[in-house]
């Protein structure tokens, strides 16, 4: 039978075979247009796209609109200013070190937290006893438990538990560190100083998210053939081993996915910067751009320059998605062939 | 033959589920990014079209603004001293006006949650900008109605409402000659401490830098710090230091902060108070550790471990802390020292601006029940129990009793302005344009010593800068 044929041949099977297959070279005729499939059209196909079209394409290109506008957010002129608010961004200093420490949030949130994620993934699947059969590590299901913890509980929380933590005066953090004899640390501001505030900011987003996506790894793994890791034991793979030429490879889709997850959260990370230093941190060493189109459009009035903040937000993510996008096609190729 | 249900998919379809979600991944940031600064709604419409209800009716002396039947829409915000006094109004107007009421919103996030409703012409009767989410005045200014209506008019009682007022609390609300906001509650702006603890130690309010530096020493043999800061509240220093240099420069110090003028951060007053509070910082007279603390937390290392003197704020200080100050702490207030003894303002002379500024916005479709809410809430009936209740005044005069309601902070407060007199005075650029995010950065980076005196200067000054060259931003004229 020829290419085509499987399926014009069921079709007209099903349309009842009233007339005879006449074989390749002719499209299947069309079918007729009854109620259910314009019912299914409209609900499946039209009620979604109206929806799509009314609260995600019309605010995107509305924002887009207003970025050239000088509107100040509360009366109804908008003055057009052509590109002037993208000018007056490329010269300022706040935004621009907000940008700044957005990309910093991107290269180093994503990658510590799906590492550490992967790791612990690792130990609970495979990383146990290497003796008898493949297993992870004595009572993992404590451990997944445990380390899921954290996704439960809302970001405001998360924000709100770990500014306590970082209390200067009377937080867990230095109540540790100086009950161990680091004297230094009594009164030391982790979020008040400019050199800890953000790297101690990342560890907050980090905590909240490893579980989660140890939990996302860890069925993924599962979703590998034991027998893979059996035969690698067997050519004598260590734990690493399999970690890097077995499960890495059996995860990688995985791993795409939580990358453009975890870093769009990154690039976002407003909850967590709002509720740990709310006015983006010692020296803006902590503000994030997601807060400085907050505090432009709300505070100070001026809607059309947080919205051309916003548009350069979104161009940002689009290129970190492409990139990780791209990437990950290399990488798949690469280890195909 | 294959049964169609039982197709396997062809490769081109998953490809093109690839390809679709994909898509989804590139949208799914857009519509964070984007839709968060979209406005809702149906965007601009003309103004005022909304209820066809009459906006006024017949005036008379009981009803100077002609108050029709209906609802006045109150939205208030719900800070320290929350929306009952709003509502105790309300009831009281209720019952001057039958077949009127008045609906009190509560909101702790006016910008986000008016924002929308400016846009589309549908603005509150009356409103009370205030808090940490207010709208910066100079954006909504041009869409207010002036409230000098209101001054000029007999309160309930008959006496013209403008001659009930403390001086000079109008002053705020002025914006290019518009009276665009009445602040409701009186507040000063003074060094708060406790007498009690001042007694025992015989140590007496600075009046000077000098004293202050002494003073620290006094603290610091103790154990104790001079100041204490939290880092959502480190702009209360800002406060502190144009006070103190206002007094010491006079006028031509207040006129250039409040205009944001090119050489406002470089005034001799002004460099002067900052390297004192320079020397404050590195003698160690801060407690450390305010740019990581939390306000409140930070507030009651002064009220309730008592680890800190004095505190620089307004004199919501007490309301705020009621649950935590220890016992026996007797909250007094002094005005903030000033450089020399020879300053141009005399040592009494304190700031005093009103807070919570209420408006009434053009647009609304009940103006008239808005001006007649705040001529209700600055009758002396409201204004007296707005004291009783909060342990605070309203700019009305004379509501306080003698005691105080046993409220030491607000028998200080009462008192130091009868020491000041006219000698009062008013700035506001920091709300005005909307500048506390950006306050906060330079002045934490200053307390903790990070940065000195000539690197904050220049900070505030680059600050004012941007604000004043931008032609994007409404400008408030002040003289």
């Amino acid at each position: 039978m020829a290419p085509t044929g499987p399926l014009t041949a069921a079709r007209a099977v099903g349309a009842g075979s009233e007339q005879p297959v006449t074989g390749t070279g002719h499209r299947p005729r069309r079918r007729r247009v009854g109620f259910d499939r314009v019912s299914m059209i409209v609900v499946f196909l039209g009620l979604p796209f109206a929806l799509y079209v009314l609260l995600v394409l019309y605010p995107f290109t509305q924002a887009v609109y207003y970025s050239s506008t000088a509107w100040s957010g509360f009366s109804d002129v908008q003055p057009f200013v052509g590109l002037d608010n993208y000018a007056r961004l490329a010269s300022d200093d706040r935004f621009l070190t907000a940008l700044g420490n957005s990309a910093a949030l991107l290269l180093v949130v994503p990658a510590v937290t799906l590492t550490l994620s992967f790791v612990l993934a690792v130990l609970v699947t495979f990383g146990g006893s290497t003796t008898g059969g493949v297993r992870g590590l004595s009572s993992s299901g404590f451990y997944r438990v445990v380390s899921f913890f954290p996704y439960v509980v809302p970001a405001i929380v998360i924000g709100i538990i770990w500014s306590q933590i970082y209390n200067p005066a009377n937080g867990l953090l230095n109540g540790a560190l100086t009950s161990l004899g680091l004297s230094r640390f009594a009164d030391f501001a982790w979020l008040g100083d400019s050199d800890t505030a953000m790297p101690a900011s990342m560890v907050v987003i980090v905590w909240s998210f490893i579980g989660f996506y140890m939990v996302l790894f860890v069925a993924a793994i599962k979703g590998i053939p034991a027998e893979l890791f059996e035969a690698a034991r067997l050519d004598g793979a260590g734990r690493f081993g399999s970690a890097v030429h077995v499960a890495l490879p059996g995860v990688l889709g995985s791993v795409r996915t939580s990358y453009v997850y975890m870093g769009i959260l990154a690039l976002d990370a407003f909850v967590y910067m709002q509720a740990l230093n709310p006015s983006g941190g010692p020296n803006s060493s902590t503000l994030v751009i997601t807060q400085q189109i907050y505090t432009t459009a709300f505070s100070q009035g001026q809607f059309g320059l947080a919205c051309a903040m916003g548009v350069v937000l979104a161009l940002v993510t689009l290129g970190f998605v492409t990139a990780v996008l791209s990437v990950s096609r290399l990488v798949e190729r690469r280890l195909g062939a | 033959m294959t049964d169609p249900s039982t197709r396997t998919p062809t490769p081109f379809q998953r490809r093109q589920f690839l390809r679709v979600s994909a898509l989804a991944g590139i949208a799914a940031p857009l519509s964070i990014t984007l839709a968060s600064c979209a406005a809702s709604g149906s965007g601009p419409t003309t103004a005022g079209s909304g209820e066809a209800a009459p906006a006024t009716g017949p005036t008379d002396a009981d009803n100077p603004f002609g108050v029709a039947e209906g609802t006045v829409d109150a939205v208030v915000f719900d800070g320290g001293y929350g929306t009952d006094y709003a509502s105790f109004a309300g009831d009281l107007f209720a019952e001057l006006h039958p077949g009127s009421t008045v609906e009190v919103t509560a909101s702790t996030t006016i910008a986000q949650q008016m924002q929308p409703r400016f846009v589309s012409g549908n603005p509150p009767d009356l409103l009370d900008n205030s808090g940490a989410g207010a709208i910066a005045l100079s954006a909504i200014v041009d869409s207010l109605v002036d409230l000098q209506e209101v001054i000029d008019t007999p309160n309930l009682e008959g006496t013209v409402i403008a001659d009930t007022l403390y001086p000079g609390v109008l002053d705020v609300g002025m914006y290019n000659g518009k009276l665009a906001a009445i602040n409701y509650v009186l507040t000063v702006y003074a060094l708060w401490y406790s007498e009690s603890l001042f007694e025992e130690n015989g140590w007496t309010p600075p009046r000077t830098w000098e004293e202050a530096l002494t003073l620290g020493a006094a603290a610091q043999e103790q154990g104790k710090y001079l100041f204490t800061w939290g880092t959502e509240a480190a702009s209360y220093y800002l406060t502190l230091a144009v006070d103190s240099a206002i007094k010491e420069g006079g006028d031509e110090v207040r006129l250039a902060m409040d205009n944001l003028q090119a050489e406002a951060w470089s005034l001799p007053a002004v460099t002067d108070v900052l390297a004192a509070m320079e020397q404050v910082v590195a003698n160690g007279y801060m407690r450390p550790g305010g740019a990581g603390t939390q306000f409140t937390a930070a507030q009651a290392q002064w009220s309730q471990a008592q680890e800190a003197l004095l505190y620089p704020c307004g004199s919501w200080i007490e309301n705020e802390m009621k649950e935590q100050t220890a016992e026996g702490f007797v909250m007094t207030g002094a005005p903030s020292p000033t450089v020399t003894t020879d300053s141009a303002l005399p040592y009494d002379s304190i700031r005093n601006t009103p807070n919570e500024p209420y408006v009434v916005p053009a647009d609304a479709a009940n103006a008239a029940g808005g001006k007649e809410m705040l001529r209700v809430m600055l009758s002396p009936e409201t204004a007296t129990e707005f004291a009783r209740t909060k342990l605070a005044s309203t700019i009305v005069r004379d509501t306080v009793p003698d005691d105080a309601f046993g409220s030491t902070a607000l028998a200080a407060q009462i008192d130091m302005l009868e020491a000041a007199g006219d000698q009062t005075f008013s700035w506001n650029m920091v709300s005005t344009y909307g500048m506390t995010a950006e306050v906060n950065v330079l002045w934490n980076s200053f307390l903790s010593g990070e940065s000195d005196a000539a690197t904050l200067a220049e900070g505030m000054q680059a600050l004012f800068d941007r604000i004043r060259e931008d032609d994007a931003i409404v400008k408030i004229e002040i003289a």
